[in-house]
């Protein structure tokens, strides 16, 4: 191996960079003008973005440890449309930030450093490259569910999601040991050989299994999610709930396919089980949300729920359905985040009832609202139907129809607390509505994305059979 | 373009339209003109189905296939038979008459219109689509805009109305969805590939047991939006708070998806599973005829009057679609045209005495025929041709229905056709009391004295309806040959 | 003969009723008038001329008078079964077509008077011509369903006619009544039709009635219940016809159908539609007389029998002069039914089915003339009832002739219509069934007394003071009178028996002297009887009233029979079915809905303590979550 192998790992370099030059950019920057590090560091951002969709070649460096291929590439390149949408979306609020709080550029930083972790997570080869992406993807959260530190809840937030975060990984590392221990190796390819259904094995499996449900707030790990979003500044609780929810769920997916394939008989039941729990919790808890943040919270469990039926599939129809899913549910998820975050951020009002009346006085964020709850409530012709449908195609395809039977009884629960937001929006009248309001060139633009997406990720065919190619990898 | 997807098309330009128009004035122009030109377009459609029926013996003619989920065999497959063609010129003729007895949206017009049109993609998409998948997207599209629709321009407890309608009609198409699923994952049963389009997979003799899983499933999917007993509690309450032009839409069209779907996707899939659970379904069916006529005997809502006839009316559609006899089903589809006209117009009633005496309660109401003429008569005109009064579509529909059924060897379904045959006598009571009560007698209110005499658009939308009434019940030769022909693939499979 | 112009007798009212309907308001009354009339004439004209064509012309080959049949198919159900629509000529069809063509016409000019000054003129005038239209369709009628169709027109048209005065409440129910209880009988029409359909494949007048045809030969073939089916199915058939001509017990509407205008209840329940039920039996009554030897047939005897004697004696009770004459009309049809019923078919053996037709048509004239000389006293005097009138006969000296003329033909008064064909009524029963022959006598001697019992009160027994003195009817109103009383008088005349006949062979009809005496003594003892107690003023009816006491009074409320129908709808149909279902429908079914919606709510308010907010809690939770799954997945559930 050569330096020439390093630019194999471009993108997370090249974060790596940025999150330099944003370190060095705030020394030089005079304090008067901190506001701009928003623009710079947006600005930088997008260009990574858009290198990162450069093709890149499949390779597995520093002994198997870091490998990439191009679904891996593919995914790191949803995340960073995620994490630009939610920089747009949280520009105004960070500028205001910076002004008022005298912040600096940790914001960024962490939230960069985070991603670089989830780089690391999805394309690691080996459990130790594993667990250092998972544990540098999930601190630095903590740090920023935190951020608000003149807000007592979010401070609490932050410290619940740290000790919840320590527990989870802690256990999934006794469970990494104990696969150690059975399998004799920690790199994947060496694992796939050997491993086979012990009870040790099946435990180690289990607590690894509990780590990572706890990213994605399965049920029973799921606990801390509302709490912590209903605490944290409203972009963490989306880049929770988005970006580092999906990085979990892709890397999950891609270690049941591959080194838990000879498992799979037990996985797919364990899968199956946590499923349904996972799919009625969250929409019972949803149900009666009044608090916008704690809403999407549990909506996201479901949601959670709905995207193991992808996976029960194990097949590459499993894959691609998951990967199509959660890229249209970070869309979908960003778009209702965007709206709350503009409203919160004007009137500071994050409750349904608040919501009364918007559409007669702001229609266009009533709209923008009512997309992305159709399509996370999954009807058509929004992307968010495609998504599901798929994903229940795929459990159909195993034979797992009471399973999809059980998921389409959830989708219409979830209908109902979804049509309540846009009963608050659309048909009550409201007695002192949210006055109208222009957001800001960066929100707006954060929004227009998300409903482009919305719109066209569905209707468009091509992009599902090319992630269906990209799926044969792991098949 | 093809002449089809125009059907999906021009709806869509007319709500791009209507996005960009300001006020009432603007909004009801531009949705008129596009309705009016759909309409163009049915009447087009009929025309050019007879000539391409002459030389082309295929089940479904202007076929047209587009991949679209290659992975999946998603096509965007369309093409139409006679059943079609005749649903898509009744939904042309009930929205163009939406629009006009909307004339006066005093709340948010556009949005109505956009809203009512989206509703009107969905049905026509519907109706056109061979493809399960597509089928079900627009089967979904039309039904959703109804929680808006009742929601913001409905009237009395309409928030709860339009959950409840909204909840119950979207959990029949998840269930359905499973059914879809099942279907799809059969369709290789011959060894084939996995498909979607309804004409191959009618092809595939899909095994017993799945049948038998799935065929409920899918029945019961459809079924609901038909109003089959005990499964219709959302059309009351629904239809009772709908806007007028929503009622119309709603029970005129939307409802005939579901007959539609039964027939079309249910029984012409799953003919095994349809003779299984025949037994079982027939009699809920009947049961909803005659229970549905009874329960209209005692409300005193005119729409709720009018919502109990409809379950009994379409109970009589499903009814006849389960006996599984040509006859019957010929009368099954023209009972929905019929029906569809006939209650459009019966809520187009409704609204206008609605509108003008603000009650729709029969004791508060009476003697309307001597102020309001023309409403009174059409009033009691409808209420004729609804009780099944040769002369108008009804009855042609009825007597289908009971002929076939009749047919029966089976001495079970032969009383089963008697109980439903005296629905009608069920009818003709509640029909004249409401005649009787609103129309007729003294009037009972004096500030009933002056109300508004109808209006050029009201008289204009119901004449749109009572056309077609009339031209089916006086000459339906041709009608029902047109369907009866388009009839003869779908019954092989149950006989 | 060429037949296809016979299509334009009930278009042309169709036409009328169209011009008149649509341009309600435009047309002023005077022309709608007029258009209505010269409508019925040229239609009258036409029924005229084809009777002329057939019966002297063209009809006839070798004896039998030929069934002449033009149709085109309207809708098909099956390749063999499908509703044609056509017009069958035949002695019966066109019989029908004179009656329905005379009165209706004497009516339409009659009403030109009645109804002057209405606000309704033209609308009555347009429900008036499409009564006509639906009649003569029905009398044309070439198979059962095309007969059906036009069944339902009649019931509407009659319901649209009751109800004309639609602002009394009184009419409103009356047309309400007439019309449900009608469909209910018409729901056995339909059900027969069915089964016949079912079982012989054609809905064919001409087929079925073939008596070497499969329908009849292969009765036997199918039975349910020990029943021919097809017997049920005329039972089921003749419920209909019982329903539309106001048999027991499904008479309780023709009695309230009088709160339509007077001349309606001519047209419409005296002459017309009300016989539409004797025209079915007739027009099917080689099956009701072949299958299964007449075992419908006997049915239909002793329903007419029956009917006729109890409406007979409802009759002398009822002060309402237009209530008398309808219940007259009840038993006049029993007579026409029992006749039929004791039919046979063969030649003279016929006879009861020829006197069934014969005193269908003179009864329709003397019948309209009573009702429409009612009409013009109701006209003079304003009321319905007796107490009102007496003495008008120095008022109204043509309407007092014309009815005496009229009552006298209804009491079989020699030489009057009335006489041959009750005449030949009686004979045909006697020959056949002394029981019902007995119970028939006694009807015409009852028949007579109601009769003049009324004839006396209005126009002679002591003189109520009018407020204004009442004065006769315009000649527009009595010259329909003097027309129906010419026919009336000269009417029996007809060689009947020569054109009308079961097996369409004419034959010789004579008087059977010794039953027209005793038929002709009873009728004059009740005419006798009506005048003691009537001619002149005094108070012997009063006593025999409080004589019979119980029986009078059952008689007066027409035997409770309406009560007992009250009953079943109001306390049975609605208390007890309608109600529950609705209850049911909304605390069971929508219950159950709402339930599940309500429960999922309710589990969501349970489990909300799960989220504690302690992250101690979480982590308990946590941990459990890993133990359980672990503990299940080893040790349960392994594959």
């Amino acid at each position: 191996m050569d330096f020439s192998s390093f630019l194999l790992m471009r993108q997370e370099i090249i974060l790596l960079a940025i999150i330099l030059l944003l370190l060095i950019a705030e020394i030089f920057i005079p304090k008067n003008k901190k506001s701009s590090i928003v623009h710079l560091a947006i600005f930088l951002f997008g260009i990574h973005t858009v290198v990162g969709f450069l093709a890149i070649s499949e390779c597995s460096i520093f002994g198997g440890s870091f490998q990439t291929n191009n679904l891996i590439h593919f995914f790191k390149n949803v995340l960073n449309i995620g994490v630009f949408i939610l920089l747009l979306q949280s520009a105004d609020w960070l500028q205001e930030k910076i002004v008022t709080q005298n912040k600096g550029t940790e914001f960024f930083i962490l939230l960069f450093s985070s991603l670089l972790g989830m780089y690391f997570m999805i394309s690691s080869g080996d459990f130790l490259m594993f667990y250092i992406g998972l544990e540098l993807s999930t601190l630095p959260v903590a740090a920023l569910a935190a951020y608000e530190t003149s807000k007592r809840i979010s401070s609490e937030s932050g410290i619940k999601l740290i000790l919840s975060a320590g527990l989870a990984s802690g256990i999934s590392l006794f469970g990494v040991s104990l696969l150690y221990a059975t399998s004799g190796s920690i790199f994947f390819h060496d694992i796939i050989g050997v491993i086979s259904a012990n009870n040790l094995t099946i435990l180690g499996f289990v607590l690894f299994f509990a780590g990572l449900s706890f990213k994605i707030s399965i049920v029973p790990f799921h606990f801390w999610t509302a709490d912590v979003y209903e605490g944290a500044p409203i972009s963490v609780a989306s880049y929770l709930s988005v970006i580092s929810k999906g990085a979990a769920v892709f890397i999950l997916m891609i270690l049941l396919f591959t080194i838990f394939k000879p498992l799979m008989h037990v996985w797919e039941n364990i899968v199956y089980v946590v499923a349904i729990a996972t799919m009625f919790i969250g929409n019972l808890f949803a149900l009666r949300q009044e608090n916008m943040k704690r809403f999407l919270a549990f909506s996201s469990i479901a949601q959670a729920g709905f995207i193991l039926l992808g996976i029960i599939s194990g097949s590459q129809l499993g894959t691609t359905t998951v990967v199509y899913f959660v890229m249209i549910y970070i869309f979908s998820n960003l778009a209702a985040f965007g709206v709350v975050q503009a409203i919160s951020l004007k009137t500071g009002k994050e409750n349904m009832s608040d919501y009364e009346g918007l559409y007669r006085t702001n229609p266009n964020l009533s709209l923008v609202m009512l997309l992305a709850l159709f399509s996370l409530a999954g009807i058509p012709p929004v992307a968010g139907f495609f998504g599901k449908f798929f994903l229940f195609t795929a459990a159909a395809s195993e034979g797992y129809y009471l399973l999809v039977f059980l998921a389409v009884v959830n989708v219409t629960i979830s209908l109902y607390y979804y049509l309540l937001v846009v009963r608050a929006m659309f048909l009550r009248k409201g007695e002192n509505p949210i006055p109208f309001f222009k957001n800001k060139l960066y929100m707006r633009l954060g929004l227009v994305i998300t409903v482009v997406g919305i719109l066209v990720l569905g209707l468009y065919s091509p992009l599902y059979d090319y992630i269906y190619e990209l799926s044969s990898l792991f098949n | 373009m093809d002449i089809l997807s125009l059907f999906v098309v021009v709806p869509v330009l007319t709500i791009l339209a209507l996005v960009f128009t300001k006020g009432l004035k603007q909004a009801r122009l531009v949705s008129m003109v596009g309705s009016m030109f759909q309409l163009g377009m049915a009447v087009n459609l009929v025309i050019a189905y007879f000539k391409e029926r002459a030389i082309n013996d295929n089940i479904m003619v202007f076929t047209k296939d587009y991949v679209w989920f290659e992975q999946f065999n998603i096509h965007y497959a369309i093409g139409v038979d006679g059943i079609s063609v005749a649903l898509l010129v009744l939904t042309s003729i009930v929205v163009l008459a939406g629009v006009f007895i909307s004339w006066k949206m005093p709340d948010l017009p556009k949005e109505f219109f956009i809203s009512l049109l989206v509703l009107a993609t969905g049905v026509y998409g519907f109706f056109i689509s061979i493809d399960l998948f597509t089928m079900f997207v627009f089967y979904e599209i039309a039904v959703i805009p109804m929680y808006l629709l009742i929601g913001i321009w409905g009237s009395g407890p309409k928030e709860y109305s339009a959950m409840k309608l909204t909840l119950m009609l979207m959990g029949a198409s998840a269930v359905l969805l499973v059914g879809v699923l099942g279907i799809y994952f059969n369709s290789n049963a011959d060894g084939g590939a996995l498909t979607f389009n309804i004409l191959e997979i009618a092809q595939v003799n899909i095994p017993f047991e799945a049948q038998k899983l799935f065929f409920p499933l899918t029945f019961i999917g459809f079924a609901v939006l038909g109003a089959l007993f005990p499964f219709h509690t959302w059309s009351p309450d629904g239809h009772a708070s709908a806007p007028t032009a929503v009622s119309m839409l709603h029970a005129g069209v939307l409802m005939k998806l579901g007959g539609y779907g039964v027939f079309r996707i249910a029984m012409f899939l799953l003919p095994e599973g349809a003779m299984h659970w025949d037994t079982f379904f027939i009699i809920l069916a009947a049961i909803g005829v005659v229970y549905g006529a009874f329960g209209a005997i005692r409300q005193t809502d005119l729409k709720y009057i009018n919502a109990y006839a409809s379950v009994s009316h379409l109970g009589l559609v499903l009814f006849a679609l389960l006996t599984l006899n040509k006859t019957a089903w010929n009368g099954a589809i023209i009972q929905s045209l019929s029906h569809g006209l006939l209650t459009a117009m019966f809520f187009a009633l409704i609204g206008m005495i609605y509108g003008r005496t603000n009650t729709r309660d029969i004791k508060k109401l009476g003697g309307l025929m001597k102020v309001l003429p023309f409403i009174g008569a059409i009033y009691v005109i409808t209420g004729l041709a609804y009780l099944g009064l040769p002369g108008f579509s009804g009855f042609v529909a009825e007597m289908n229905i009971f002929v076939g059924a009749f047919e029966n060897p089976s001495m079970f379904n032969r009383v089963l056709t008697i109980l439903a045959v005296s629905s009608i006598v069920v009818t003709a009571v509640y029909i004249l009391r409401l005649v009787g009560k609103i129309m007729m007698g003294p009037l009972v209110n004096d500030d009933f004295k002056d109300l508004p005499k109808a209006t050029w658009y009201e008289k204009t939308g119901i004449l749109l309806l009572l056309i077609p009434i009339i031209a089916i019940g006086v000459a339906p030769l041709w009608l029902s040959d047109m369907i009866m022909a388009s009839l003869d693939p779908f019954i092989k499979g149950v006989l | 003969m060429d037949i296809s112009y016979t299509i334009l007798i009930p278009l042309i009212p169709l036409a009328v009723f169209l011009l008149l309907g649509i341009f309600n308001q435009k047309i002023k009354p005077a022309v709608s008038g007029y258009i209505g009339v010269a409508g019925l004439s040229t239609s009258a004209a036409l029924s005229f001329y084809t009777a002329y064509q057939y019966f002297f012309v063209h009809g006839k080959v070798d004896g039998t008078y030929q069934a002449i049949v033009q149709k085109v198919t309207w809708m098909n159900f099956t390749d063999t079964l499908h509703i044609d629509m056509g017009v069958l000529i035949d002695p019966i069809s066109i019989m029908m077509l004179i009656v329905v063509s005379i009165v209706s016409l004497m009516v339409h000019i009659y009403s030109r008077g009645y109804m002057k000054g209405d606000d309704g003129y033209t609308r009555f005038f347009s429900f008036l011509s499409l009564f006509s239209f639906s009649m003569f369709g029905l009398v044309l009628a070439t198979n059962l369903f095309q007969i059906y169709i036009f069944w339902e027109l009649v019931g509407v048209s009659s319901f649209l006619l009751i109800g004309y005065y639609y602002t009394k409440p009184s009419a409103v129910s009356a047309a309400k009544k007439a019309f449900i209880v009608t469909r209910f009988a018409d729901l056995g029409f339909l059900i027969g039709i069915l089964i016949i359909g079912y079982y012989t494949g054609t809905f064919d007048f001409e087929t079925l009635n073939n008596p070497e045809g499969s329908a009849i030969l292969n009765w036997a073939s199918t039975s349910f219940m020990g029943l021919s089916v097809i017997t049920w199915a005329l039972i089921l058939m003749f419920m209909g016809g019982a329903g539309k001509s106001a048999m027991f017990p499904l008479h309780i509407w023709l009695p309230d159908a009088m709160e339509g205008p007077t001349p309606v209840s001519a047209l419409i329940h005296a002459a017309t539609m009300v016989v539409a039920g004797v025209y079915l039996v007739a027009r099917l009554f080689p099956m009701f007389y072949f299958v299964e030897d007449g075992f419908a047939l006997n049915i239909v005897a002793y329903v007419g029998a029956f009917s006729s004697l109890i409406a007979a004696i409802i009759a002398i009770t009822q002060t309402d002069i237009k209530r008398v004459l309808a219940f007259s009309t009840m038993s006049q049809i029993g007579y026409m039914m029992l006749a039929l019923g004791v039919s046979k078919y063969e030649g003279h053996d016929g006879l009861g089915y020829m006197a069934s037709m014969f005193h269908l048509f003179t009864h329709a004239m003397f019948k309209a003339l009573l009702f429409l000389a009612a009409g013009s006293v109701i006209h003079a005097v304003h009321s319905n009832y007796l107490k009102d009138m007496g003495g008008l006969r120095k008022y109204m000296p043509i309407t007092n002739i014309t009815f005496l003329i009229a009552a006298l033909a209804i009491a079989g008064f020699p030489l009057t219509s009335g006489f041959f064909s009750k005449d030949e009524i009686l004979v045909a029963a006697f020959e056949n069934n002394m029981l019902i022959y007995i119970s028939s006598v006694l009807v015409a001697g009852l028949t007579a007394f109601y009769m003049f019992r009324l004839y006396f009160g209005i126009f002679w027994g002591k003189e109520t003071n009018y407020k204004h003195a009442p004065h006769e009817s315009p000649i527009s109103m009595t010259f329909p009178l003097m027309v129906l009383a010419f026919i009336s008088l000269v009417g029996g005349f007809i060689p009947f028996s020569e054109y009308v006949s079961a097996d369409r062979v004419g034959f010789e009809m004579h008087l059977n002297y010794p039953l027209a005496a005793v038929a002709v003594t009873v009728g004059l003892i009740g005419i006798a009887l009506a005048w003691v107690f009537y001619k002149k003023e005094n108070n012997l009816a009063s006593k025999f009233a409080n004589a019979f006491g119980v029986f009078y009074k059952w008689t007066y409320d027409k035997f409770y029979i309406d009560e007992v129908y009250l009953f079943v709808t109001k306390k049975i149909i609605f208390n007890l079915i309608a109600a529950p279902i609705a209850w049911f429908d909304k605390k069971v079914v929508d219950g159950t809905m709402e339930g599940i919606g309500n429960k999922t709510v309710v589990i969501s308010k349970k489990i909300k303590g799960m989220q504690s907010g302690k992250v101690q809690d979480y982590a308990l939770s946590f941990v459990a979550g890993v133990v359980i799954l672990a503990l299940v997945f080893i040790y349960l559930w392994t594959n």
